[in-house]
């Protein structure tokens, strides 16, 4: 089983590591041939914005995390204050721990339902083709449109709580996104709605590497559906796990929009994440040096958990 | 190898691919840059008699502000004036971007004091806005210099008296026996209208704005018409929001409220559509929102008269109390190029007939001659008496030094009507935010 999987990662493995083929490049370089398309420098505008946009401007963000900036004017430099004041404050803390339960909550729940919905369409269902298609278009639509028709699903007058008072099931009617103890997890339900999608695509890629022959083996050799799955497939689309899952983290720990128009952070903070508050801070509030400051503390979580969550799914320890 | 061949075939077919790969981020690139560049182009283009505006919009109503341009515009025919409206909810945001990168509109609409990201205070702190001329200093509504300015200059022009209180739905309060005249009285009707399937207030619990509304409203019989200046003393640290027995039982009135049936069922869910629809529909007798909106909703329910009214206060306390405030006003950008054009505007904007003429437009006070207005008959009836009398002050967060104690207020005032906080832990939140 091994064996049989081994040559195919291999291949994957091979233009990853930077080899260069024989024939296609060294050959041709020194004269025009047909081989030749572009030139190095063609990358240059691609390189200016990437340089410009995603380096120069965070880091010019990062130095304002050790000022007092307002995010008008002059300002001073006040080194690590603004970082002494998160974790000061407990309101801040909650943000945290509500944004990694956010986080952990969608990717685990997200994969579980992507992978089954995965492994229920791969090969049988003949509608297979229009239910990919449907579970895959939340992650398609706009996340911020969507959002506002969950809020709508989820308003004391919307549709759950009639078809709660319509099956006699009247008291439990609340407004979930204002309630307290219930808006986490509504709002842990329109995320993980939105991730499956994502993580069901994926899984349906690692699982069409999955050699039909290999389970038919297993089949014979006695296995049951659950055996086959848990030693034959499971490990063979262990790299789209590892993709999936940290994909989903880096996604979870720093969604923003639908959370914004859901709750809006509320009930009384009740759903604020790191990514809301750093809206608040450096823009609603003018605190432009706390705001920068929590979206580096924000920064460095989604890296810890994403190089954590790299090393935890390796594909195989022994590569 | 494959589709790289056929890349090549391609690539030898269509040479013209190689410019055009070229020209589509070049040309991008230029549609962007002058994208960008055009609005200070055309507002510096046209000389003295042309400039720029930019407003906050929250409905699909016309801006008072626009209407108020354009009549500028039918009588000066060879001004020309361009729109920059924003979304109310980012115009803050937007204006300070633009001010700070030097492509904001020639005039801006701000606000007095420091409590909001346009509040005029920290504008001029960065050196943002222009000193403005006499005409300005003369519509300073009464002790209010120091929110509109510094040393003695002023920057911002106010535009119109806004009565901040209680808007309610006359036909509505009728029905339910009339607008109860004192707390105790409105905990009956609460009760009352609550087993009837209506409700007094219509709360917008999920938007902040409202709910620190709400709160400030309660604070102003027990926290203002006792001590006008509470917030001088508050910045002179003589006092905290948590050892203010006033502010104590504001909050505490919140509680009150909620446990009375006085709001809407799910108003902690409930956003600014909640008090429109309850408010139009009569299914709410009031809402806690800006006085000038009586005049969008009696459009908007055609059966329904709408007046303007005060929180009621304690039974025989004789404290009743409203916010009555100049809460918008007109500045000019310190780096606008058609300044002349600008202060022409506001010369004329702020002559009677105009200043009149966008009250009514807006449904509110005018800025200049509020002791000669006929109050009788009117929405404004119920706070004429109280105007008149001198009780009433300027809306508290104007003065705050800060937008986080404001945030501090009406976040913690959501949270006490879930049961998520209690009224001192709100306060103490709110004198965490004013040391910030």
């Amino acid at each position: 089983m091994t064996a049989t999987m081994q040559p195919k990662s291999e291949a994957a493995e091979a233009p990853r590591r930077g080899k260069r083929t024989p024939g296609t490049g060294e050959n041709t370089r020194p004269r025009r041939g047909p081989m030749q398309f572009g030139h190095w420098w063609w990358a240059l505008p691609g390189i200016a914005l990437v340089f410009a946009i995603h380096y120069v401007a965070t880091g010019i963000g990062g130095f304002f995390a050790f000022t007092n900036w307002t995010g008008i004017g002059s300002f001073k430099i006040t080194g690590w204050a603004n970082f002494e004041a998160i974790f000061k404050d407990p309101t801040k803390l909650g943000a945290l721990s509500n944004t990694l339960f956010l986080a952990f909550g969608s990717v685990l729940l997200g994969n579980i339902a992507g992978l089954v919905i995965a492994l229920g369409l791969n090969r049988v269902l003949k509608t297979r083709y229009i239910l990919r298609t449907l579970f895959f278009m939340p992650v398609v639509l706009s996340p911020l449109a969507t959002a506002y028709i969950w809020k709508y699903i989820f308003d004391f007058d919307g549709p759950l709580n009639a078809f709660l008072t319509a099956i006699g099931a009247g008291d439990q009617a609340k407004p979930w996104l204002a309630d307290p103890q219930w808006a986490i997890w509504t709002v842990l339900v329109v995320l993980v709605w939105s991730s499956t999608g994502f993580a069901m695509v994926i899984f349906m890629a690692g699982l069409a590497g999955v050699p039909v022959e290999v389970e038919e083996a297993a089949a014979i050799d006695g296995a049951n559906l659950w055996q086959r799955f848990r030693n034959v497939t499971l490990p063979a689309i262990r790299p789209a796990v590892a993709i999936a899952t940290t994909l989903g983290i880096v996604q979870g720990l720093r969604v923003f929009d639908p959370i914004m128009a859901l709750t809006g952070g509320g009930p009384a903070g009740a759903t604020e994440t790191l990514a809301t508050l750093v809206y608040k801070q450096a823009f609603a509030l003018g605190n432009f040096g706390g705001g920068a400051a929590l979206a580096l503390v924000l920064a460095a979580i989604i890296l810890i958990f994403a190089v954590l969550q790299q090393r935890l799914t390796r594909s195989n320890p022994e590569d | 190898m494959k589709s790289e061949r056929l890349d090549m075939t391609q690539h030898r077919r269509y040479s013209g691919l190689k410019v055009g790969a070229l020209a589509v981020p070049t040309v991008a690139a230029l549609i962007l840059t002058g994208c960008s560049a055009s609005t200070g182009s055309s507002s510096s283009s046209g000389g003295s008699q042309e400039f720029s505006l930019s407003f906050a919009t929250s409905n699909t109503i016309e801006s008072p502000f626009q209407v108020l341009a354009e009549n500028y515009m039918k009588s000066h025919p060879n001004v020309k004036i361009t729109f920059n409206p924003q979304p109310n909810d980012s115009y803050d945001q937007t204006l300070r971007t633009q001010l700070q990168a030097g492509n904001a509109s020639d005039v801006v609409v701000t606000s007095p004091g420091s409590g909001t990201g346009r509040s005029i205070l920290p504008l001029v702190q960065a050196g943002f806005l222009e000193p403005l001329d006499d005409a300005a200093k003369q519509l300073l509504p009464e002790g209010s210099a120091s929110t509109f300015g510094s040393d003695g200059k002023v920057y911002g022009q106010a535009t119109e008296i806004t009565i901040s209180a209680l808007v309610s739905n006359e036909t509505a309060a009728d029905a339910a026996g009339g607008f109860p005249a004192d707390f105790s009285s409105l905990q009956q009707q609460c009760k009352a209208l609550e087993s009837s399937g209506k409700s007094l207030f219509a709360l917008a619990g999920s938007a902040p704005p409202n709910t620190g509304l709400m709160a400030m409203s309660l604070a102003a019989s027990r926290v203002y018409a006792e001590d006008p200046k509470w917030n001088d003393k508050r910045a002179a640290k003589e006092t905290t929001f948590a050892g203010s027995d006033g502010w104590k039982a504001a909050l505490e009135a919140v509680n009150t409220l909620k446990d009375a049936g006085c709001f809407q069922k799910g108003a902690a869910g409930g956003g600014f559509d909640a008090i429109t629809k309850g408010l139009a529909s009569g299914t709410s007798v009031s809402g806690f929102i800006p006085a000038p909106s009586w005049k969008q909703l009696q459009s908007a329910a055609g059966g329904s008269q709408f007046a303007v009214r005060p929180f009621p206060a304690e039974q025989g306390s004789g404290n009743s109390y409203v916010f009555a405030s100049a809460n918008y006003a007109f500045s000019i950008n310190a780096a606008s190029k058609n300044k002349d054009a600008a202060k022409a505007f506001l010369d004329w904007a702020a002559q009677p007939e105009q200043t009149k003429a966008f009250a009514e437009i807006d449904g509110a006070l005018p800025v200049s001659g509020l002791d000669k207005y006929d109050f009788d008959g009117g929405a404004y009836k119920n706070v004429g008496v109280l105007i008149k009398d001198g009780k009433y002050g300027p809306l508290p967060n104007i003065q705050w030094p800060n937008s986080a104690v404001y945030d501090a207020l009406a976040t913690g005032v959501q949270g006490i009507i879930t049961g998520q906080k209690s009224p001192d832990q709100v306060l103490q939140a709110m004198d965490a935010a004013w040391e910030q």
